[in-house]
């Protein structure tokens, strides 16, 4: 088991080792411009540099810290929601069709609207993160709940459950793999939405950061800005929201183990 | 004594094809002692489902009373234990926790009901079971869970739907063996719904054969226990006993 989960991570990493050699290696050999494209090396200094002064900190702060915000403040709404709506059959079917469509919506596009009532700065960033975590969880709360089968609730409620426990001992663990699914596809949403609007609607943050390094052609900068965009979604996904999704899921065998 | 008393119930639905009410339930009485097992038996769609759901409180009826010591049926409560033939265990709950449910609505502590728990899964033998998820049991063993749960709720009436019918035939006769004893053991009232007459007959007491919503006889069923298979295989009694139930239910 420890051994499969080591070699999984070794050949998860290999074509990433694969393209930074060829980086090493064309970009010197083609003699690139480095306003087009960065060396390696020089990419690795403006990590550490940005490290060593605490800007990269600083943006990398900030735009976690906005997620954050905005997930849990989605979280404490969709949660509670998606529930009330699940449990009753009508108000569910009828509100689907809506929370489908602004789930589609998710993040980028509300970055306008954003702007025109929040101005620049967190609160339209916060905003967009809220929507593209709210519409996804509620939509898969709602889901959730609906999908538990009516003799689960019949037998809670016939071994003496009342409202608050129905609640918290069925509806809630019963919806939980949906809505840890719903977290994990609504954080993908929100973390491109982010650094879409922070390109824009702001003067802080990684994706900032990246756009404003395009004024100075320092290539490094943005380049480094991608990595660190994309490490860090690899981290959260693989680190944290894939396992709580296999706890949940796998163990309670609510879907098919692969 | 908690006794069951159901008097003239009557259940008509209202289909949304064919726009019309149809009555699954027809005037059915009956009377169920403290520590009885009664066993409804009729073909598929005669209303034994929409009877169960009814008593269980699921189920709205829409004439006569459902009385349970004496005091009328309102929405489901612990006082009506449930098993369900598609199990409905909590998939999120170890087979302790899913045990350990209905003395925990209750409001008993950790220790002691973790303690009722294992007593009640050992009763099914069932003890090593006890840290595992439902989804890791086979379907007979998610059954037992079933019975258990239902049973450690100590509920004055135990309602059985069909309970075995989706476990193999070995199964099926090792678990209906199994109620015989616990049943013999802690003495719950029971009603357990069946289409299957033999199953009927082996459990019972009292055998209702029910027809197109009516009661057609009540048949008394006094097979010394306990009762095993292997006895009863080639037991005059009961095989006529069974001949008399099959006639009545195919008969009508
Ligand atoms: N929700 C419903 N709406 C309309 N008609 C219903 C509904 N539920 C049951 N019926 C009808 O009531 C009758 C009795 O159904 P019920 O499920 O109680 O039968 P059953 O004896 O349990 O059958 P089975 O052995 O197949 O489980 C059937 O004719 C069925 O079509
Ligand atoms: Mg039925």
């Amino acid at each position: 088991m420890m051994q499969h989960r080591l070699s999984s991570a070794l050949w998860f990493c290999a074509p990433f080792v694969v393209l930074l050699v060829l980086w090493t290696v064309l970009i010197p050999y083609f003699n690139v411009n480095p306003r087009l494209f960065p060396h390696l090396g020089s990419v690795i200094q403006a990590g550490l540099e940005g490290i060593k002064d605490g800007t990269l900190i600083q943006h990398i702060g900030a735009s976690l810290m906005r997620v954050a915000v905005g997930t849990v403040l989605a979280l404490l709404v969709a949660i509670p929601l998606g529930i009330a709506m699940g449990v009753s059959p009508v108000v569910s079917s009828f509100l689907t069709p809506l929370f489908r469509f602004f789930s589609v919506l998710a993040g980028i596009a509300w970055i306008p609207i954003a702007t025109l009532w929040f101005g620049y700065g967190f609160g339209a960033i916060t905003f967009v993160i809220f929507n593209a975590v709210f519409f996804i969880v509620t939509y898969n709360t709602l889901l959730g709940v609906s999908t538990i089968p009516l003799p689960v609730r019949n037998a809670a409620a016939s071994l003496g459950a009342g409202k608050w426990a129905m609640l918290t001992e069925v509806l809630l663990p019963g919806a939980l793999p949906n809505i840890v699914t719903g977290i994990r596809t609504g954080l993908g949403f929100a973390w491109r939405g982010l650094i879409a609007a922070e390109m824009i609607a702001t003067n802080v943050g990684l994706g900032y950061m990246l756009f404003v390094a395009r004024d100075f052609y320092k290539t490094e900068v943005i380049v480094l800005g991608m990595i660190v965009i994309g490490v860090l979604w690899l981290l959260l996904d693989r680190l944290l929201l894939a396992p709580l999704e296999r706890a949940t899921i796998e163990r309670w065998g609510m879907v098919q183990r692969s | 004594m908690k006794n069951l008393t159901i008097r003239n119930l009557s259940k008509t639905y209202f289909d949304p094809y064919a726009g019309t009410n149809v009555t699954a339930v027809h005037d059915v009485s009956l009377n169920v002692e403290q520590g009885e097992f009664v066993c409804i038996v009729g073909p598929s769609g005669c209303g034994k489902t929409t009877i169960l759901n009814m008593i269980a409180g699921f189920l709205p009826h829409t004439g006569g009373d459902i009385l349970v010591g004496g005091r009328p049926v309102n929405g489901p409560g612990p006082d009506r234990g449930v098993v369900f033939q598609s199990f409905a265990l909590f998939p999120w709950k170890t087979v302790l926790e899913n045990v350990a449910f209905g003395p925990k609505m209750r409001g008993v502590g950790k220790a002691e009901r973790e303690k009722i728990a294992h007593e009640y899964l050992a009763l099914a033998k069932l003890t090593e079971a006890a840290g595992r998820y439902p989804a890791e049991l086979s379907g007979g063993m998610q059954q037992r869970v079933g019975v258990v749960r239902a049973l450690a709720n100590e509920p004055d009436v135990l309602l059985m739907d069909e309970p075995f019918a989706s476990v193999d035939a070995q199964t099926r006769m090792t678990l209906q063996e199994e109620l015989t004893r616990i049943w013999q053991e802690k003495r719950p009232t029971v009603i357990f719904i069946t289409h299957d007459v033999a199953e009927a007959v082996f459990l019972a007491n009292r055998v209702v054969a029910l027809s197109k919503g009516r009661v057609l006889e009540e048949i008394d069923v006094d097979l010394p226990r306990p009762r095993s298979w292997d006895a009863l295989n080639d037991d005059p009694q009961f095989k006529e006993l069974t001949g008399r139930v099959l006639q009545l239910v195919r008969s009508a």
